[in-house]
């Protein structure tokens, strides 16, 4: 069986994002990228299926710059038995619909039997990249999935739902996109990450894909710097309690 | 007195002394091959400190003599010391019953005197652990068939002895000019006529015998020590104590850790036929005291148990690997993961075992070869490869902790002579910050010249590489030692045992060598030049903490003392017995501090439980108790809090009592600082 993972670089989130000069970008000196979280919870999917089943083949692709490789290969050095960047010039500011394009292109030859995504990235959130790529395969699409059991009869899906989880069976390809579950992403063991840094990763070029709505960023802020508590000491307490009443009321607007 | 060894009764000597040194040699052989599976660690640089370890911990039993052990520990030297007296002995009856040489000195009677002294002394040791064994029963101690029989061995040898020396007296067997065996002579035996002779020879033949028996008993049990403790102290590690194993070019490694046997040095195999099950080590271990799975003497007796039984095949088949160590019960991950490497087993181990060094070779082996280290500990560590701390906070807040305090980074003050490698815990743990800022509140009092790194500091290492991560701590450290080079750094102050640790002793190891002190030496130092001057403040009695990396790791035991008897009112208040050497860990070294601790007591908890008794045995408790590292305090913090006691019993670093009280431009800067500090 063969899974092909789509994932993508984002910033860390221990990093502190700063907005650059323009207000149109981010700052990317001293940025640590990583892998986004709910990816590597597709790749732990994915890789403890393969615990399981050792004849099992975990693919990743990433569509990006240069520095995307380096996300591509911590997911080799967790296990992931290859990897392909879909990269060249413009792969950078690919819109979401151009890169699940991208990725259908390269699924096509690739012929997995499932698609893995995260749920969504953790620098946008736009949650939009797996489900289009589905719609460009003409695959069904699964979300919040957090536990998989593919066989030869079809692939079993746990969906999480409001308090609980749906189980659906998909009989063919089908694309899942993955929500955080109770196993933690892998940590790589030491040959994993020294076989992952001589391992050749081939590059497919994104020209030519077809990416039919451009995204612009009119300006980007940082969120509003959160004030210091109040504390209320010494005093009436029944004085205190209405005065907190009114702030939750008026200026935390929570009431 | 000559040996009942005339015609037939020779022969007779000779070939039980081949049976039983045969017996003995063939064992031994085996065991050496066995030992040699293990990897050719070199073990003979500082061949100085080895003689005299030979000397100290040898010859004068220095690690048996220890506090809690004094009785035994002296019933056991007596025993060694006989032993050493009478196998010179033995060998002189065995060679003049053989051919008819004696040993020089044998016939001193000096010699005959100290034979007969230590053979009462050995005999009264070992009714003293005989008794013991059946009614005082040490809890830790493993109890077993083997220490009874060479109990009654040695006991049969003694008395044999003492015997066949007064029945030859009795018989008129000694010669004109032989000074008497002096003791043997005050038994006053009463022989039937004309059998004084039947019984010396008797008893010189039961003796005989023993002795040879014991030979071919020796290497069979725990009982070898008595071969393999000269070559395993002489054998023993002489780096630093706080300092793991190097692995070198650790890249073109083809395993990681110890996936095999072979994989363990030929000296922790040693250690393994060493070990003489005493238990000292299962004693002191805080993660047995509070029902983990863990047991020290455990650890070393299942790799010798292991050898034993695999030896045989991998000597077989070179390319076989056997059972990898760290799998040798199902139980074992969660035995070696249990570890904080507090030191207390290597501590009192009275023949030098290295246990620390084979749970770590394990642990490399779980988280480098198999990525099998337990979640949070995974966790931490991705952490420090991304955020460059085992928490996760924001790498490009490190330095905050300082903003408006006037401390200089190095690259605003580059000229500085000390570098304040801060760490992690106080620059990101709120609690801890308050230590950093007193200890720069105390630097610039005594107006010592010091920048810190700020952002461009990292995390050391040490937790990377004592979960088992060598490669993660030498990348920490690479990254690290480049910024000291960049700034030319020479002198560094850590405020964390931790840091200081790995910093002092294993950043050599990667060619970083400076000259490193903790930030107490320093303040002592300070205090003693008279460089800083403390104001009054109430009395108080605080207890003193010792954390495992300031003292049994390093040595470090009065510096942090003397800081906290210069200070004015406080009383110092010592967690006895468990101080010193013998201090309790908090349970967050090793890692710890990043991992559930679900099995059994808390360490912390029994930390503070202990500081509560010891307060109750002086008669008052401590209002404060104080420590020296990050992970004491938060550890502290968290019981006190988990007992409800955090009024009664604050938790506080030494420096932030000193900076409470430091005098600046002749008033206490302590007055200045925000109440809740203290």
């Amino acid at each position: 069986m063969r899974f092909l993972v789509c994932i993508k670089q984002v910033p860390d989130s221990t990093t502190r994002v700063k907005v650059a000069a323009d207000g149109k970008a981010i700052v990317t000196d001293g940025v640590t990228w990583s892998i986004s979280p709910y990816d590597e919870y597709a790749i732990e999917l994915a890789l403890e299926h393969k615990d399981q089943a050792p004849d099992t083949v975990v693919s990743i692709i990433s569509v990006g710059g240069p520095r995307t490789k380096d996300a591509l290969r911590q997911a080799l050095a967790m296990g992931c038995d290859d990897a392909t960047i879909v990269g060249g010039d413009g792969a950078d500011t690919l819109g979401p619909l151009g890169v699940a394009n991208a990725l259908a292109a390269a699924a096509t030859e690739l012929g997995p039997d499932l698609i893995l995504c995260g749920k969504q990235a953790s620098d946008d959130d736009q949650g939009f990249v797996g489900p289009a790529l589905a719609e460009a395969l003409g695959w069904p699409h699964v979300s919040q999935v957090t536990k998989i059991a593919p066989s030869a009869a079809g692939t079993e899906i746990w969906k999480e739902t409001d308090g609980g989880h749906e189980v659906w069976k998909a009989g063919g390809p089908v694309v899942l996109t993955v929500q955080k579950s109770a196993k933690e992403p892998r940590y790589p063991s030491l040959p994993g990450i020294m076989k992952a840094k001589k391992k050749e990763i081939p590059e497919r070029s994104v020209a030519g894909v077809d990416d039919p709505v451009k995204m612009v960023i009119v300006a980007l802020e940082p969120p509003p710097s959160r004030g210091g508590g109040k504390i209320f000491k010494d005093g009436d307490t029944k004085a205190h309690a209405a005065e907190l009443a009114t702030l939750l009321r008026d200026e935390a607007k929570v009431l | 007195m000559t040996p009942p060894t005339s015609g037939i009764g020779a022969v007779v000597l000779l070939a039980v002394a081949l049976l039983g040194f045969g017996a003995f040699a063939y064992r031994a052989v085996k065991l050496y091959r066995y030992l040699r599976l293990g990897w050719n660690e070199g073990r003979t640089e500082h061949l100085g400190r080895r003689v005299k370890d030979e000397l100290v911990i040898y010859l004068l039993q220095r690690k048996l003599l220890k506090r809690p052990y004094l009785i035994r520990g002296l019933a056991h030297a007596f025993i060694f010391w006989g032993f050493i007296v009478i196998t010179v002995g033995t060998t002189d009856l065995l060679l003049s019953g053989l051919v008819g040489l004696r040993m020089p000195g044998a016939e001193s009677g000096f010699f005959v005197w100290a034979v007969d002294v230590f053979a009462a002394l050995v005999l009264a040791s070992i009714g003293l652990a005989f008794v013991r064994r059946l009614f005082f029963r040490p809890p830790r101690m493993h109890i077993a068939l083997d220490g009874y029989i060479i109990l009654g061995l040695i006991a049969t040898l003694m008395a044999s002895l003492l015997l066949f020396e007064n029945a030859g007296l009795a018989g008129g067997l000694l010669a004109a000019h032989q000074t008497p065996p002096p003791l043997a002579q005050l038994l006053s035996l009463h022989y039937p006529a004309g059998l004084a002779a039947g019984v010396f020879a008797a008893a010189w033949w039961v003796h005989v015998v023993t002795v040879l028996g014991f030979a071919a008993y020796l290497p069979q049990s725990k009982h070898l020590h008595i071969v393999t403790t000269l070559p395993n102290v002489f054998f023993r590690s002489q780096r630093p104590r706080g300092a793991l194993r190097f692995i070198d070019k650790i890249e073109e490694q083809e395993t990681f850790g110890a996936a095999s046997l072979r994989d363990l040095s030929w000296k922790q195999h040693l250690d393994g036929y060493t070990c003489t099950e005493c238990g000292r080590c299962s004693d002191n271990c805080p993660a047995l005291a509070t029902g983990k799975a863990l047991d020290p003497q455990k650890i070393v007796l299942d790799l010798r148990n292991l050898l034993l039984q695999e030896g045989d095949a991998l000597l077989k088949d070179p390319t076989a690997a056997g059972t990898p160590p760290a799998h040798q019960f199902a139980s074992k991950p969660e035995e070696l993961w249990s570890c904080t490497t507090c030191a207390a087993c290597v501590e009192q181990c009275p023949v030098t075992i290295e246990h620390i060094d084979k749970i770590v070779d394990m642990r490399r082996y779980l988280t480098m070869q198999e990525a099998a280290a337990p979640p949070e500990a995974q966790r931490a560590m991705t952490n420090i490869e991304r955020a460059g701390n085992p928490w996760g906070e924001a790498a490009a807040t490190r330095g905050d902790w300082a903003d408006g305090l006037g401390v200089p980074t190095f690259a605003e003050r580059p000229d500085a002579e000390y570098l304040y490698f801060v760490g992690c815990a106080a620059s990101f743990d709120r609690r801890n910050q308050r230590v950093a800022k007193a200890l720069a509140t105390i630097l610039q009092a005594a107006g010592t010249s010091f920048a810190i790194l700020a952002t461009e500091e990292t995390c050391n290492g040490d937790p990377a590489r004592r979960m088992g991560n060598e490669y993660l701590w030498q990348t920490q450290a690479q990254q690290n030692i480049e910024t000291f080079s960049r700034y030319k750094v020479r002198k560094i102050i850590a405020s964390c045992p931790h840091c200081f640790n790995t910093i002092a002793n294993e950043y050599p190891q990667l060619g970083g060598s400076y000259e490193v002190v903790h930030a107490l030496q320093l303040v002592q130092d300070l205090i003693e030049q008279k460089k800083i001057a403390l104001g009054a403040g109430p009395a108080e009695t605080v207890a003193y903490h010792d954390p495992c990396y300031l003292g049994r790791h390093n040595g470090i035991y009065e510096d942090p003392r003397a800081v906290l008897d210069a200070i004015d009112g406080v009383t110092r208040m010592e967690i006895e017995p468990h101080h010193r050497e013998r201090g309790f860990c908090c349970g967050a070294g090793g890692g710890r501090m990043w991992m559930e601790e679900k099995v059994g007591q808390r360490m912390n908890h029994r930390r503070v439980e202990q500081i509560i008794d010891a307060g109750k045995a002086r008669g008052g408790q401590p209002a404060k108790v104080a420590s020296g590292c990050p992970f004491c305090l938060i550890m502290l913090d968290e019981g006190v809090g988990a007992k409800g006691i955090q009024e009664s019993l604050k938790p506080v670093d030494v420096l932030e009592l000193v900076a409470a009280r430091v005098m600046r431009d002749g008033a206490p800067k302590g007055a200045t600082m925000p109440k809740a500090t203290l």
